[in-house]
């Protein structure tokens, strides 16, 4: 006979991991929402504005409904209220094989920051003159961005939906 | 003292040094706590009964709430137990609407588990076996066991306090809803390896 009183062992951690399987094949955890939990926090830390996806045409977000994961894309423009970015992504210069991906990017705003945030962590470039900007040896998987003004901190960042690169 | 040996960090305590070092400044880290803690908190909202898009926003009030209080937050290590009594609590305030409001120290019961019969149907032999076992057991019982299935042992008491089942029934030692599990079980030639 055993006990409650007695100490955890092997049989019962066997009987929880076979329960952890149970439910995690009946009622899984949404794929993505651990990724749109750190995407609505962002927002929220930032008290930031939420660009919207013009083009959905090219590319498919990450969605509340989405059952697959979506399809790269290639090119890509978000629109908020004060500025807009352009995006589009091609195999890095960097490595000879397509592992990682190069970003070109415009933004409608000369010195601006911008930041992308991929599984890897994040990557920062300021646009030039004409508002372009390039990201090269970014790696492939979901990433958003984050343009802020580096020369005025009271200026509401802006953050786009998350895109598949 | 006997000497303990060296076991890996549970969950919760893997959680509590990610949110800990988010509140020192490593702004990444919080990241890695939504990837440790998201499943525990997805079964603990669900577990509650409620649909998926309502259990899906407890867990976001909760992370956003964890965000804002951070500085406020006494034990960044039980910061897993934090966001399962928060979680519970909003699910539970989403079911029941904006009719009343849930009392501080009230910790609702959690219906018994179901699923669904599409869920069901994808189940194997044996994980219908198990789910009959379940079934016997109290709805408290049933829940518990879901959520620290997708825990790890060091942070049952934790969570077991936080789902509001006395501190006493678990902590080390099996508790009572382990060995109903077990005893079932154990009574089952067919589940016998």
């Amino acid at each position: 006979m055993t006990s409650h009183t007695e100490a955890i062992d092997a049989r019962d951690i066997a009987n929880l991991d076979q329960l952890r399987d149970l439910f995690a094949h009946a009622d899984p955890v949404p794929s993505d929402l651990a990724e749109r939990m750190k995407f609505a926090i962002t927002v929220h830390a930032l008290h930031a504005e939420v660009a919207e996806l013009m083009d959905s045409a090219l590319l498919t977000t990450r969605g509340a409904d989405a059952k697959v994961e979506p399809t790269p894309t290639d090119s890509v423009t978000f629109t908020a209220a004060s500025v807009s970015l352009m995006v589009s992504a091609s195999p890095s210069e960097q490595a000879d094989t397509d592992v990682r991906v190069r970003i070109d990017g415009w933004v409608t705003s000369p010195g601006a920051r911008v930041e992308a945030m991929t599984v890897e962590g994040s990557v920062s470039e300021i646009s030039d003159a004409n508002g372009r900007f390039v990201m090269d040896d970014l790696p492939h998987g979901p990433v958003h961005f984050v343009i802020t003004d580096p020369d005025n901190d009271d200026v509401r960042p802006v953050i786009t939906p998350t895109i598949q690169i | 003292m006997t000497p303990t040996p060296t076991a890996p960090d549970g969950l919760g305590t893997r959680a509590g040094k990610a949110f800990a070092a988010y509140i020192t400044g490593e702004r990444e880290r919080l990241s890695e706590l939504v990837d440790l803690v998201t499943p525990v908190l997805w079964n603990a909202a669900r577990s509650q009964g409620a649909p998926a898009p309502m259990c899906e926003d407890a867990i976001q009030t909760a992370f956003l709430q964890l965000v804002d209080r951070a500085e406020s937050i006494k034990e960044p290590a039980a910061v897993l137990g934090w966001l399962v009594v928060v979680v519970k609590r909003e699910v539970w305030r989403l079911s029941r609407g904006s009719r009343r409001e849930i009392g501080v120290d009230e910790v609702p019961e959690a219906p018994t588990q179901q699923l669904d019969p599409e869920s069901h149907s994808i189940l194997s032999e044996r994980q219908r076996v198990l789910w009959q076992h379940i079934s016997t057991l109290t709805p408290r019982c049933q829940e518990l066991l879901r959520v620290i299935a997708f825990a790890d042992r060091p942070d049952y008491a934790a969570i077991a306090e936080s789902l509001g089942m006395p501190v006493g029934s678990i902590g080390p030692t099996r508790g009572r809803c382990l060995q109903k599990l077990r005893t079932t079980l154990g009574s089952d030639p067919g589940w016998a390896v």
